[in-house]
Order: structure tokens, then C-alpha cells, then sequence
């Protein structure tokens, strides 16, 4: 089996926010009001966010693209008491909405703040897949069978698109990628399995000095950044 | 000497305007239900910073109380000290009538409370390495055990209901510890984070349990015109000196253990952040130092009026302690990445007090407060007036209500 892992390199990065956009386009998450933003109501599968360190003449930015970890061990399937997240043969964390009972003991869990909560239903029209095929939308984890207020939301790797590319036997990485990696205009993103060891992930990886986000707390990052 | 036991007349005007008062916020308990629950819980405080907001911080709060309250009945009917047996069976009484308040508490802040029976579904459709899961088992247990522990004192079975006691007392700690250990264990959040948690809340549970039931056992017995031994109470409060002390070593220490180390920074936040008046004001002034004086002090602790305050003090301050957790806990941003991070994600939470949510907490505290209410009109809670011939209900004067 894949592990699927995406290798984001810093020193590509442009700090567009490309990939923030993209995530909300493919994945019809709801644009928040900037009411919703001020209170950090608004959902968001992908964030960016810029770390400063120093003092004027020498100050130094770093623009950081996160996404959901999917991290190995995974303290939001940990805490969740439902099942309703837990991770797939191939390493991704889902989290399935029919099951969330809305205790939000993920987001209390989670290391770097991946997930979003539905504050109040969506209006039909803008947010709930009506594109989808009738017996998805209704029974199948993602996309949003019907968006409902009082479930947690996240990131989910676009496995829709890993899925669907699998069964069509095209190249998972190069071929199909994620949302994110795919509007990247600086191809600062990679995506591919991060045990095989020809994977252009692993290549990446095997070339450069990398780290991950909060590694003291072991909790094994599959999205890994080259440092710049 | 066996002790009788009597309901209240329940026919004054006092009793039939609180009844009244009391049943009318159940009706805002609903509708303010309902809103949240049609409308999202966007009507509340809480955010994707601040994830748990009021209701927790009640949740938590409820089950620490009921608990201490069981807790404190072991001291007539395990230890048999007989000095508190007035008071034992409004103990297990409140016991209940509060677990049933925090269960409310925490199946109305789920964001689709429907769902909830699949916590009970154990192994199955649950996962048991979540602390909600476990604690389901435990709090399942925990009103089960207390039923049958009040139900045996009812029936005057004393040997079993030592027996019951003995087990819910355990079992009452194992709550309360697990109820620490679901923020305890979660290593993400620096506040959270610490091995004294269960053993904080639980003496915590301990401090204000006992509190609640002297504030509680005062009022009730002076509006129902009952004799309360002052001694009762003295002693009540000698033992809460003692819990007292127990808390703010724990507090320093969990504390200290955050603060020596140079990752502080989320400690820091919470003694001299936004929230600093909660954890200052509330949790260290009136649950630990304002007490402590008013229990130490010689001219005090000797006065019915000076012990009653420190317990009303201590109700207050260990709700500012849970709050002190629940909120500036979450509401500092984690450290993503090294440096200071700019913009909204790096910003700590605010977290306001909205009228909704404010409205849903004060209105499940009444209906536990109704519940209380009935049950002393309709259950032998209460020892029977001295002088009073029995049977109970025949007694000649009416008698105001009691909350």
C-alpha cells in the first residue's frame, strides 16, 4: 500500500496562496463573511500562515503552506470517541461527517490547528455538492453528502482524485495531485508515495535537508517542507 | 437514635413563585436549545480557536460538584460519623440532580447531539481509546451506583448502602479523575498538559462540593425552617481548610512544572494574559486565598455567616478555575512554527459572552435547581423538623420553599 505524503519546498515557495485558493475551489468550502473571519468562524482546509523572526533591518519571514498533517499517529483519531476520523490503509486522515457527533475533541487535539468546525449550515446553493451523482451525495464521505452545521471539516489530500485516479490507472503523483499541488504556479509542491523509493517525493527528500512542523511531539508529519 | 426523615409542605407562597420561576427557565432551556441547535452554534462564543466555551467549562464544573457532593456523603454513611448524617442524604441526592446538570451540559454543546448514542455503542461503533468513550462508561455507571446507593439509604438497608457508598465513592473519584484526564492528557496544549490534572480536579471537585453542600444545606434548612447544628457546618468548614491547602499546592506545583522550564510561553498567556482576571481573580483569589482567610481567621470560622461566605466564595472561585482552563487553555495560538507568527493564526483567541449561550447555561443550572426543588417536596430528603410528630406532611405551620 502508498503512504501518500506531499514535500512542500520552502524555497520554491512564493507565498501566492494559490494553494489556499485552489483548496476552497475543489473542495467547495464555504467563504466566510468577514464577520466570520474576525470571529474565526470561517473554514479553512488550508491555511498559510507567515512566522516572523528579528527585528527590523533584519527581519526574516517565512510563509508556511499547511494543510492537514495527516500525520502517522494522528491524536485527532486518538481523541475522536465516534470514529468518525481515522486514517486509511494509505495513510490519510478522513473525517467522516455522518459519523461526527460535533464534540470537537479533535480540534482541542490537533497540533496544527487543521480543522474547522460548520458553525451553521451553508446556503443550499453555494456549498452543497449538487454536481455530485445522487448516491454520493447522500451516503458517501466526501464530498459533503449534504454540508451540515456540527461536524468538524479537514483537509482530506483530495483523495477523490487519488481514488478515482487509481482506478483509472493513471500515475498518482505526476498524473493526479491534490488541488493544492496542482495550482502551485512555482511547483513548490510534490505529492507522490513516500515509501517507494523512486517517487519524486522520496527523491526530494533524499536530496535536501528537511523538516517537519512540531516534531517534538512525534506525532510523524506526512506533509514534510524542505527548509529554504 | 434513628433519625426521621420528611418532605416539605411545599404549599407556601415562596415555594409555588420559585417552582414557578424555575419551571419558566425550562421553557428558555428549550428555546435556546432549539436555537443553537437550528442556527448553528454560531449564536455562541465559541470558535475554531476556542472550540469549547461555556458549556464545558459548566460541564466540568457540574461533575466536580457532584462528585465532592458524593464524596462528602461518605463521611455519615461509609465512615458513619454521625454528626453529618442531616446532611447525608441531600448529599447523594445533589450527587444526582448535578450529574444529570452536566450531562445536559455536555450533550447540548455537541454540534449534532442526535448522534450521541454512538458513544454508548462500546467497541463497536465507538473508539475506546478516546477519553469521551471511557468516561461514558464511567458517568453510565457513576448514576446507575448513585441511584441505588440513594435508593438503599431510602430503605434504611445501612450495611448495603455502605457497601454502594464505598463503590460509588471510588467510582466517583475514577469520574472525576477521568474528567481531568481529558484535558490532562492532550500533549498539544501547554495548559492542558500535566499529569497533577486529574488529581487537580479532583480536589478541586472536592473543595467545591463540600462548599456547595454547606451553602446548599444552610439555605435549605433556614428557609424550611430547620435546626442546622453549627457544628455541622464548623466542621465542614475545618475539613475544607484542609482540601483548600491540598488545591493550591497542586495549583503551584502544575503551575511551577509549566513555568520553570523556558517553554512558557502558553503559562505566560495564562497568568498575564487576556484572561489573567480569570485565573487571578477567580481561581487563586476567591477559591483559595479569600476562603483560606475567612476560614483561618479566629473571629471567622467560629460564625456560621463567615464559613457560609467562604464556601460561596469557593463555589465561585473553582468555576473561574475550570473556566481558567477551558478557555485561555485553547485560546492561546499554538506555536506552528518557530518565530512570531503574524496575522489571525497567530493571534490568541477572544472569547465573548453571548446571550444565547449564556441564557442555555443559566437555564440548565435552574432546571437542576427545579429538580432539587421538587425532590424536597416529593422525597424524604430532609431530616424532619424537631418536634414535629410524624408522619411527615401533617405538619402544622406552612413552609416557604427553599432553592
Amino acid at each position: 500500500m502508498a503512504k501518500w505524503g506531499m514535500v512542500i519546498d520552502l524555497d520554491k515557495c512564493v507565498g501566492c496562496q494559490a494553494c489556499v485558493v485552489s483548496c476552497k475551489e475543489e473542495n467547495n468550502v464555504p467563504h466566510g463573511s468577514p464577520e466570520e473571519q474576525r470571529s474565526r468562524r470561517e473554514i479553512y482546509w488550508h491555511k498559510m500562515i507567515a512566522a516572523t523572526k528579528g527585528k527590523y533591518p533584519y527581519v526574516r519571514t517565512e510563509l508556511i503552506p499547511m494543510p492537514c498533517m495527516h500525520c502517522e499517529h494522528p491524536p485527532c483519531v486518538t481523541v475522536c470517541p465516534a470514529k468518525a476520523t481515522f486514517q486509511r490503509d494509505d495513510g490519510i486522515v478522513v473525517q467522516y461527517y455522518r459519523r461526527c457527533i460535533g464534540c470537537k475533541y479533535c480540534m482541542v487535539a490537533c497540533p496544527y490547528g487543521a480543522r474547522s468546525f460548520n458553525y451553521k449550515a451553508q446556503e443550499p446553493k453555494a456549498y452543497q455538492r449538487q454536481d455530485e451523482p445522487p448516491d454520493r451525495n447522500s451516503w458517501a464521505p466526501w464530498p459533503f453528502p449534504v454540508r451540515t452545521q456540527g461536524v468538524v471539516e479537514k483537509c482530506t489530500f483530495c483523495f477523490h482524485r487519488i481514488d478515482q485516479g487509481l482506478k483509472e490507472g493513471k500515475k498518482i503523483g505526476t498524473e493526479v495531485v491534490p488541488a493544492c499541488v496542482e495550482a502551485c504556479p512555482s511547483h513548490a509542491r510534490t505529492f507522490g508515495d513516500l515509501d517507494d523509493p523512486q517517487s519524486p517525493v522520496a527523491q526530494l527528500l533524499a536530496s535536501r535537508a528537511s523538516f517537519r512542523l512540531r516534531e517534538e511531539l512525534a506525532t510523524r508529519p506526512k506533509v514534510i517542507y524542505l527548509s529554504r | 437514635m434513628e433519625r426521621n426523615y420528611s418532605t416539605i409542605e411545599g404549599t407556601s407562597r415562596g415555594y409555588t413563585v420559585l417552582v414557578a420561576l424555575l419551571g419558566g427557565m425550562v421553557g428558555v432551556f428549550i428555546v435556546s436549545f432549539l436555537v443553537a441547535y437550528l442556527k448553528g452554534q454560531q449564536v455562541w462564543g465559541v470558535s475554531n480557536i476556542i472550540p469549547w466555551g461555556q458549556l464545558i467549562t459548566f460541564y466540568i464544573f457540574f461533575i466536580g460538584l457532584s462528585a465532592g457532593a458524593i464524596i462528602i456523603s461518605s463521611l455519615s454513611y461509609v465512615f458513619k460519623r454521625e454528626i453529618y448524617e442531616p446532611i447525608g442524604r441531600m448529599a447523594v441526592f445533589m450527587g444526582i440532580l448535578l450529574m444529570v446538570g452536566a450531562m445536559s451540559f455536555v450533550m447540548v454543546d455537541l454540534g449534532r447531539p442526535e448522534k450521541a448514542w454512538r458513544l454508548f455503542m462500546y467497541f463497536y461503533l465507538n473508539n475506546m481509546t478516546s477519553l469521551f468513550a471511557i468516561n461514558s462508561i464511567f458517568y453510565t455507571g457513576y448514576i446507575t451506583l448513585m441511584m441505588i446507593y440513594l435508593w438503599l439509604i431510602f430503605e434504611g438497608k445501612k450495611r448495603l448502602a455502605a457497601i454502594v457508598g464505598t463503590v460509588d465513592v471510588l467510582w466517583a473519584i475514577a469520574v472525576h479523575m477521568g474528567t481531568g484526564a481529558i484535558f490532562g492528557l492532550i500533549g498539544n496544549r501547554e495548559i492542558f498538559f500535566s499529569p497533577i490534572k486529574p488529581f487537580e480536579f479532583l480536589t478541586a471537585a472536592l473543595t467545591s462540593g463540600t462548599s456547595l453542600i454547606i451553602l446548599t444545606a444552610v439555605v435549605t434548612f433556614k428557609l424550611t425552617r430547620r435546626v442546622i447544628q453549627d457544628e455541622l457546618i464548623f466542621s465542614l468548614g475545618r475539613l475544607l481548610t484542609g482540601i483548600i491547602l491540598v488545591l493550591l499546592v497542586m495549583v503551584f506545583f502544575d503551575k511551577l512544572t509549566h513555568l520553570y522550564f523556558p517553554n512558557r510561553e502558553a503559562t505566560v498567556y495564562l497568568l498575564t494574559g487576556d484572561y489573567w482576571w480569570i485565573f487571578w481573580i477567580f481561581q487563586i483569589g476567591m477559591g483559595i486565598v479569600l476562603p483560606l482567610i475567612l476560614l483561618i481567621h479566629p473571629k471567622t470560622k467560629k460564625t456560621l455567616r463567615g464559613v457560609v461566605c467562604a464556601a460561596a466564595s469557593v463555589v465561585i472561585g473553582v468555576f473561574g478555575e475550570r473556566a481558567a482552563l477551558v478557555i485561555p487553555g485553547t485560546a492561546h495560538p499554538q506555536p506552528f512554527f518557530p518565530g512570531k507568527i503574524e496575522g489571525p493564526w497567530g493571534e490568541p483567541g477572544i472569547f465573548p459572552i453571548t446571550p444565547w449561550e449564556t441564557l442555555l447555561s443559566l437555564s440548565i443550572v435552574s432546571f437542576v435547581a427545579l429538580l432539587f426543588v421538587l425532590g424536597l417536596r416529593y422525597l424524604e430528603i430532609l431530616p424532619a423538623r424537631t418536634g414535629e410528630p410524624l408522619p411527615a406532611g401533617t405538619g402544622p405551620t406552612t413552609q416557604p420553599g427553599s432553592s
